[in-house]
């Protein structure tokens, strides 16, 4: 975790309220991993008086550039918008626990909701770089909300649904994942609290069919797993990046959390944002 | 490396050594102290502080630079002290226990910690969504979630007795049997510092507020918790009242050594997408730089009324707040909201409290306390009656 002074490169609008923001921050980029975030101040202090966390989008080592990937939902991101190249940020991170892939894991399976896809963006990019195929299924209410795929490195295989039918599958993301489910080794997914409900169960429907979660274990012997190790994420077949309003972003506050199966709510800033879906209690109501 | 070693093994013979021809070894051997450490020689005062008025460099030498000014501060003087290196603390639930900033912050530097409210028995908190940024501040419902007094002493307090910043253990409840049994459990915890009783904390459903409300509730939890416990007492004061300073006198009579003054506001949100509460407890507490004049006004009421220390809350995001709260009476301040877009702000705080004692001709913070009080403090304030009917 450092502070770090980002300087704005490049700001563009790639879909209707939706901005790609790159920063020069080599000192973050060295040590993030996909499912991390970054918690940002925005300048107007008076006014805005949390940081903003972002899931890094893409990494670039070679460079020191990273990007960011938001939609303007506030005063905070509009401020954002307003930023010109050579602009510097206050930026905390790399936070949080990022996706663990099984070394084993061939075939990776992503989906998307909406901007959810800044979540598991750049786990494709460390995929492709490790030499594993990935489907990427990204949902959007509508062809305008839709992830360019000039956007996607070239090996990934991008499905898309639509809920106006307008652009792909008339339908959710969540309908195309059956077709898939056979093929993956793991999935890996970030979007909407419902979507994400709906994959879990869909996890754990194919979990008691085929056993797929206790495929790495010994049998009769070994350690249990303990709930929020990063050995539970990379036995699970699900991995979910979890949002939540969020205040310190280190674990300080308690603001983000979401109710684990243990009964004792986890830190989605330090235990997460990602999480097994089976730790996480998913009719809590929480 | 021969070098080395002969000489911190003898060390004696070292220093009586006869000079020789200096050569590479000889260098490199002198790098290496011999003896004990001289004790440095004591800073000039007036030209460290300024000549790094940010006060930012997280390097240890800059601790000199804070002790050329006295910035200690006595939180209860009343009962053997309990003495800070310096005015400036984080304040309870915007840093945890002290730990989560990891290496951004050195809380080494800070004048105290108080650390997340803490209760009887765990406490899973509320539902979520629990905090929300508002106009200039933020609301939060954490609803004390907590892992309980037993497991804070396990888990944190062997960690905070390796500080040399004391831990202030923010002490929740509903009822005065559960403030007694955490303090009696506290009472003699190596690591443990101090005691801030939130008897006022809006974000659980009963009990909490009722405390803080009352002048009779406030001064018996006080005095209850007195009783069990020889830790310095801090009591924090809800801003939910129409007058506190019934409230302050009663809890200084029970015995509190310090008031800490103010929790936060009581409000709510409403989400915009949905057109209903946005937070999950429906109720919140508004903190953050909205709520420094009604922070301001309450720490010159109480410090008006009471003698004994109090510590501001309310808002601090600069050195002018903080200057701001020690005018009206306050002896020290936490920073709370601001942490979260700042962690390094209260370290910078205590740099350039510092520098501005200095930068007025003073060795001390002290002068800065209080000159905004009223001069005959005898005499009813004919602005009081304006805004309370």
């Amino acid at each position: 975790m450092r502070l770090v002074a980002a300087e704005l490169v490049d700001s563009r609008e790639i879909l209707p309220g939706q901005w790609l923001q790159a920063f020069h921050a080599p000192a973050l980029a060295s040590g993030s991993r996909a499912g991390q975030f970054i918690h940002v101040r925005a300048g107007d202090w008076s006014g805005l008086v949390l940081r903003r966390p972002f899931s890094f989008n893409t990494v670039d080592l070679g460079t020191g550039i990273i990007t960011i990937h938001f939609r303007t939902v506030g005063r905070g991101t509009e401020w954002f918008t307003r930023l010109r190249a050579g602009d510097t940020l206050d930026m905390l991170g790399p936070l949080g626990r990022p996706f663990e892939v099984d070394p084993r894991s061939r075939h990776l399976l992503l989906v998307a909701g909406g901007l959810g896809i800044a979540g598991v963006r750049m786990l494709a990019d460390e995929a492709i770089r490790d030499g594993r195929q990935v489907v990427l299924l990204f949902g959007a209410a509508s062809a305008r909300d839709v992830y360019p795929s000039s956007l996607l490195p070239d090996e990934v295989e991008y499905v898309v649904a639509t809920d106006d039918g307008s652009l792909g599958h008339h339908g959710f993301v969540t309908d195309l994942v059956p077709g898939y489910e056979a093929w993956a080794d793991q999935a890996f997914a970030c979007g909407p609290a419902p979507m994400l409900r709906a994959l879990a169960r869909l996890a754990t429907g194919r979990r008691e069919r085929l056993g797929v979660a206790k495929l790495g274990r010994k049998k009769g012997g070994g350690k249990p797993i303990q709930i929020g190790s990063p050995l539970a994420r990379r036995k699970a077949f699900l991995q979910v990046s979890m949002e939540q309003n969020m205040g310190c972003a280190v674990g300080a506050c308690l603001g983000c959390v979401v109710m684990s199966v243990t009964g004792i709510p986890q830190r989605v800033c330090r235990e997460g944002p990602v999480f097994a879906s089976d730790e996480i209690a998913w009719e809590s109501g929480w | 490396m021969k070098v080395r070693r002969r000489v911190v093994t003898s060390p004696d013979r070292a220093t009586t050594r006869p000079p020789r021809t200096p050569t590479v070894r000889r260098t490199k051997s002198a790098i290496v102290s011999a003896g004990p450490p001289a004790p440095l020689a004591p800073r000039p005062t007036a030209t460290r502080p300024t000549s790094r008025p940010d006060g930012s460099h997280p390097d240890g030498r800059d601790r000199n630079r804070d002790r050329a000014v006295d910035l200690s501060v006595d939180l209860a003087p009343g009962r053997g002290g309990f003495v800070l290196a310096n005015p400036i603390l984080v304040a309870s639930g915007t840093f945890g226990y002290g730990i989560e900033y990891g290496d951004v912050v050195d809380v080494e530097r800070l004048g105290a910690i108080c650390c997340k409210g803490t209760t009887l028995k765990p406490r899973v908190g509320n539902v979520t969504p629990r905090v929300t940024e508002t106009p200039a501040g933020m609301l939060n419902s954490i609803g004390l979630q907590n892992p309980g007094v037993d497991a804070v002493i396990q888990k944190y307090a062997p960690l905070w007795q390796r500080w040399q910043t004391p831990v202030i253990v923010n002490v929740a409840g509903e009822s005065i049997a559960d403030y007694t049994e955490v303090a009696r459990r506290l009472d003699g915890v190596p690591g443990v510092a101090a005691i801030e009783l939130n008897i006022s904390c809006p974000n659980v459903g009963k009990g909490g507020l009722q405390f803080a409300i009352d002048a009779d509730a406030a001064g018996a939890v006080t005095a209850a918790v007195r009783r069990v416990t020889d830790l310095p007492l801090l009591v924090k004061l809800s801003p939910n009242v129409a007058d506190v300073r019934p409230i302050a006198r009663a809890i200084e009579d029970a015995g509190a050594d310090a008031l800490t003054a103010i929790n936060t506001l009581s409000g709510i949100a409403v989400a915009a997408d949905r057109r209903r509460p946005l937070l999950g407890n429906v109720f919140g507490g508004v903190s953050g730089p909205a709520i420094k004049p009604i922070a301001l006004r309450i720490v010159y009421e109480v410090c008006q009324v009471v003698d004994i220390p109090v510590v501001a809350i309310g808002g601090v995001t600069e050195l002018a707040d903080v200057l701001d709260f020690l005018a009206v009476g306050a002896v020290a301040v936490q920073v709370g909201t601001a942490v979260f877009a700042d962690p390094t702000l209260p370290v910078r705080l205590v740099g350039e409290l510092a520098a501005a004692a200095v930068a007025a001709g003073h060795d001390s913070y002290t002068p800065f306390i209080g000159t905004a009080l009223p001069r005959h403090p005898g005499t009813p304030s004919a602005k009081g009656v304006e805004y309370r009917p």
